[in-house]
C-alpha cells in the first residue's frame, strides 16, 4: 500500500511537527508581536527594526578594522572567519599527523576530551587558562620572555571576543579530527602507495589525493563548524558575560538577555533575534546540502 | 442457530457484559466517593532565595523556628542571581510558580512583576509603619504594596585583614589624603597584585564601589538624583567622580575584576590589601577568621547604600495561606531576630531589640545612623540599565581611556530606561 511509509513516518512526523516546526513557527509568529512583560499585539517588523538599529547587534560607526565592540552580528561574522578556518585545518593536521603513529589513538583521545567536556566547564576553564596571575597562557608568555603582554585576555575589550574563539577552537577541533580521521580510513593504501612508487613527495600527496578525497568529509566539518559557531551561546555567558562593554556579545547571548535578563522582558525582540539566526542558518545548510548533492 | 437467534444471543451477552463492566467502573469511580477521605499530605512550602553557604544557615534556623512555631513545612532551595532573576519571570509567564515564598533583593523587578500581575498583594499582611519608608515605598504599586522587607544589608566602606596590616604596619585612613597614601604603601609592597580588589562575576561589585565614589566624592543627592532621572551621566558633577575614580583605576590601584568570592579568597591570601563590600562579607566562608577581618568606612563619608531583601509571594502559590503566615513570620521581629543574633543580618522590623545584634553588625548599624541612607542606584533604576551599568563599569577598569563613550552610553540606557529619552 502506497500510504504505509507515510504511517511509518508518522511517529516522527508528529514530534518534530509537536517540538521542531511548531516551536519554530511560534518563535516567528512572536518575532511580530509586541510582547514586552506581556503579548500586546502584532507590530509588524517593529522588533526587526529595533534589532538592527541596536549598536549591541550591528554597530556601523565604528571603522572597519577597529577592535570590538562591532555588535552581535559581526561578532559572529568574526566568530565564522576565524574559527572555522583553523578549527578545520587543524583538525585536517592533527588527523593526518597521528593517522598510523604509535600512540596515535592516545593522542587522539586527549584532544576529543575537549568536545565532550560541557560547555559551561569549559568557558570555566577557559577562565583560567586566560587569567593574568595563575593562567597557562600567561606562564608560556612569561617564560618565552614576553611577560610584558601577560594579562587577563578575556577581561579586556581589544582580546576578549578573539580569545573566546580561540578557546573554542581548542574545545571543537577534537570534533574536526575524529571526522577526518574518519574519512582518512576511507582512503585506499593503493592510491597513496601508487603515487609513491610515481615519486610523489608527502606534500603532493596530501595536496593532490588526500585533501580532495576527504572533501565530504570537509562539507560535514564546515558545516557543523559554522552551525556550532552561529549558535554559540554558553562559553561566552560563562567567561565574559558579553562583555567588556559589549566586546564578545553574539546574537544568542543578545536573545537571552532580551527573553529572560532585562525587565520587563522583550519575547518579541529576542524572537526577532532568534529568527534572525535561524534564517542565517537555515541558509548556509541548505547551500551546503546543495553543495553535497551536486 | 438462525441468525435471529445469534443476534439476540449476542445482544445478551454484550448486555450482561456492558453491566458487569459498568458496576465495575461504578464501584472503581464511586468507592472513593464513599469512603472516609484520606489524611490530607501536609503542606510542605518551597522558599527561593539567593543564599548558599553561612547564610543559608542561619536562615535554615529560622526556617525551622517556623516550623517549629506553625507545624507547616519549609523547603529552602538556594538559587543563584541568574537562576532568580531568569527562572522565576519564566515560571511566571507560563502561568506557574516552583516557589510559594521568593526572597529577593531587587525591588525594581519587584514593581515590574508586581505591575505584570504576577504577585499577590501583601498590604493587609504587615504594618507599614513599623519599616523604614523607603523599604515599603520601593516595592508599592499604585498605592497597593507587593512586598514585605526582610532583610536590610548596606554597603559601608573596605575590608581588610588586621593581621596583614598589622605586618606592615598600615592603619585605616579616616582622610581622602590618608587613603590615598595607603593605596600608595600597598601599591609597594612585594607580593601585592593591586591595592583594591575588584570583583566581578554578574557585575555588581564593580557598581556598588562606583556608587560609594558617586555618594562620598560627589554626594548621596547625586546618586538620588541619578535614581529619580533629574540629572544623567554626563552631568558635570557626575563626569567629576568618575574622573577621580578613572584616575585610580590609570593609577592601577584597583585590580582587573575577577569572580567576586575568588577575590576574598585572594584578600585572605594577601594579593589585596582591601576590598569594598557589604556587610555580609563577616559571614563569608573565604573568611578564614572573622576576627581577623578589619573593616573601614569610605574616607570621609557622607552617605551609604543601604538595600534590602523582601519577601513575595507568587500569585500562582498551590498554599497562600500557608504562604502568608510564612511572609508575616519573616517580616516579623520573631523572624528578624533569629537572623539577626547568628551575625551578618540587619533586620527591617523596627520591633528588633538593638542588643540582639554582633558588635561587627552594630558596628555598621552605628555607622549607619551618622550618615544619610541612599537606594542602590542599579537595583532601584533596573531593567537594561543595570546590566549596561555593569557591564560598561567591567569596560572602565581595563580600558579607563574609554570614559567618555562610557559615559554617552550610560546616559543612553540609563535616559531609556526611565523612559526620559
Amino acid at each position: 500500500m502506497r500510504k504505509t511509509p507515510f504511517l511509518f513516518l508518522l511517529p516522527a512526523l508528529i514530534l518534530l511537527i509537536l517540538f521542531v516546526i511548531g516551536p519554530t513557527l511560534f518563535t516567528l509568529y512572536m518575532s511580530f508581536i509586541d510582547w514586552t512583560g506581556k503579548a500586546k499585539g502584532f507590530v509588524g517588523l517593529k522588533n526587526y527594526i529595533e534589532i538592527f538599529s541596536r549598536k549591541s547587534i550591528i554597530n556601523l560607526e565604528k571603522p572597519p578594522l577597529s577592535p570590538p565592540p562591532r555588535g552581535a552580528l559581526i561578532h559572529n561574522a568574526l566568530w565564522i572567519l576565524i574559527h572555522v578556518p583553523l578549527s578545520t585545518v587543524l583538525g585536517l593536521v592533527l588527523a593526518v599527523l597521528l593517522r598510523n603513529v604509535k600512540g596515535g589513538t592516545i593522542a587522539k583521545s586527549m584532544i576529543f576530551i575537549g568536545m565532550v567536556t560541557p560547555m559551561v566547564v569549559g568557558g570555566i576553564i577557559l577562565r583560567f587558562i586566560y587569567d593574568e596571575h595563575a593562567g597557562i597562557v600567561n606562564a608560556i608568555l612569561r617564560t618565552a620572555g614576553l611577560g610584558w603582554i601577560a594579562r587577563t585576555w578575556t577581561a579586556y575589550p581589544d582580546t576578549a571576543l578573539f580569545s573566546l574563539i580561540l578557546g573554542s577552537v581548542w574545545i571543537w577541533t577534537g570534533f574536526c579530527m575524529v571526522v577526518y580521521s574518519a574519512g582518512l580510513e576511507t582512503i585506499p593504501d593503493e592510491l597513496i602507495e601508487a603515487a609513491k612508487v610515481d615519486g610523489a613527495t608527502s606534500f603532493q600527496i596530501f595536496r593532490h589525493i588526500i585533501v580532495p578525497l576527504l572533501k565530504p568529509a570537509t562539507i560535514v566539518v564546515v558545516t557543523m563548524s559554522v552551525l556550532w559557531v552561529l549558535k554559540v551561546f554558553d562559553i561566552v555567558y560563562v567567561t565574559t558575560l558579553g562583555g567588556p562593554g559589549g566586546a564578545s556579545t553574539v546574537l544568542a547571548f543578545e536573545m537571552y538577555m532580551d527573553a529572560f535578563f532585562r525587565i520587563p522582558a522583550n519575547y518579541g525582540t529576542a524572537a526577532a533575534i532568534a529568527s534572525l539566526l535561524t534564517l542565517i542558518t537555515l541558509g548556509f545548510a541548505v547551500y551546503v546540502i546543495r553543495l553535497m548533492v551536486r | 442457530m438462525s441468525a435471529e437467534k445469534k443476534i439476540l444471543t449476542n445482544l445478551i451477552v454484550s448486555f450482561i457484559i456492558g453491566l458487569l463492566v459498568g458496576a465495575a467502573l461504578g464501584v472503581y469511580l464511586i468507592a472513593p466517593l464513599l469512603a472516609p477521605p484520606p489524611p490530607a499530605a501536609p503542606v510542605e512550602l518551597t522558599v527561593f532565595s539567593l543564599w548558599g553557604g553561612a547564610e543559608e544557615e542561619n536562615f535554615l534556623k529560622c526556617l525551622k523556628a517556623f516550623e517549629e512555631e506553625t507545624g507547616i513545612k519549609v523547603k529552602h532551595v538556594h538559587q543563584t542571581t541568574e537562576g532568580l532573576m531568569v527562572g522565576v519571570p519564566s515560571q511566571f509567564a507560563a502561568g506557574k510558580s516552583v516557589a510559594d515564598v521568593i526572597i529577593a533583593p531587587w525591588p525594581a523587578w519587584i514593581r515590574s512583576l508586581a505591575k505584570e500581575g504576577h504577585l499577590m498583594e501583601v498590604t493587609d499582611l504587615i504594618d507599614p509603619t513599623k519599616y523604614p519608608k523607603d523599604y515599603i515605598d520601593l516595592v508599592t504599586v499604585d498605592g497597593k504594596i507587593y512586598a514585605a522587607p526582610f532583610k536590610a544589608w548596606a554597603k559601608p566602606g573596605f575590608w581588610y585583614k588586621k593581621s596583614f596590616f598589622e605586618k606592615h604596619g598600615l592603619k585605616p585612613p579616616k582622610t581622602w589624603d590618608e587613603f590615598l597614601d595607603l593605596l600608595e604603601k600597598l601599591k609597594n609592597i612585594p607580593g601585592i597584585e593591586a591595592p583594591i580588589a575588584s570583583g566581578d562575576g554578574v557585575g555588581w561589585p564593580l557598581s556598588d564601589i562606583t556608587e560609594a565614589f558617586i555618594i562620598n566624592r560627589g554626594s548621596p543627592d547625586l546618586q538620588v538624583k541619578l535614581i529619580n532621572g533629574e540629572i544623567t551621566f554626563t552631568d558635570p558633577e557626575v563626569r567629576k567622580v568618575f574622573e577621580e575614580l578613572t584616575d585610580l583605576i590609570k593609577k592601577g590601584y584597583f585590580s582587573t575584576p575577577d569572580e567576586w568570592t575568588a577575590q576574598i579568597d585572594k584578600l585572605w591570601n594577601e594579593k589585596y590589601g582591601i576590598y569594598f563590600m557589604g556587610n555580609w562579607m563577616t559571614v563569608m566562608p573565604q573568611v578564614k577568621d572573622v576576627n581577623d577581618l578589619g573593616f573601614f568606612p569610605f574616607p570621609e563619608a557622607k552617605g551609604v547604600v543601604a538595600g534590602g531583601d523582601w519577601v513575595i509571594i507568587p500569585k500562582y502559590t498551590e498554599h497562600p495561606e500557608e504562604a502568608k503566615k510564612l511572609l508575616q513570620f519573616l517580616a516579623g521581629p520573631k523572624g528578624q531576630e533569629i537572623m539577626v543574633k547568628q551575625g551578618g543580618f540587619l533586620g527591617t522590623h523596627a520591633d528588633v531589640p538593638a542588643e540582639a545584634y554582633k558588635p561587627a553588625d552594630k558596628a555598621v548599624v552605628d555607622f549607619i545612623k551618622t550618615v544619610k541612607v541612599v537606594p542602590d542606584l542599579d537595583d532601584a533604576i533596573g531593567g537594561d540599565f543595570q546590566l549596561t551599568f555593569w557591564d560598561q563599569l567591567k569596560l572602565l577598569w581595563v580600558d579607563p581611556g574609554a570614559l567618555d563613550s562610557v559615559l554617552e552610553t550610560l546616559k543612553d540606557s540609563h535616559l531609556k530606561t526611565l523612559g526620559k529619552e
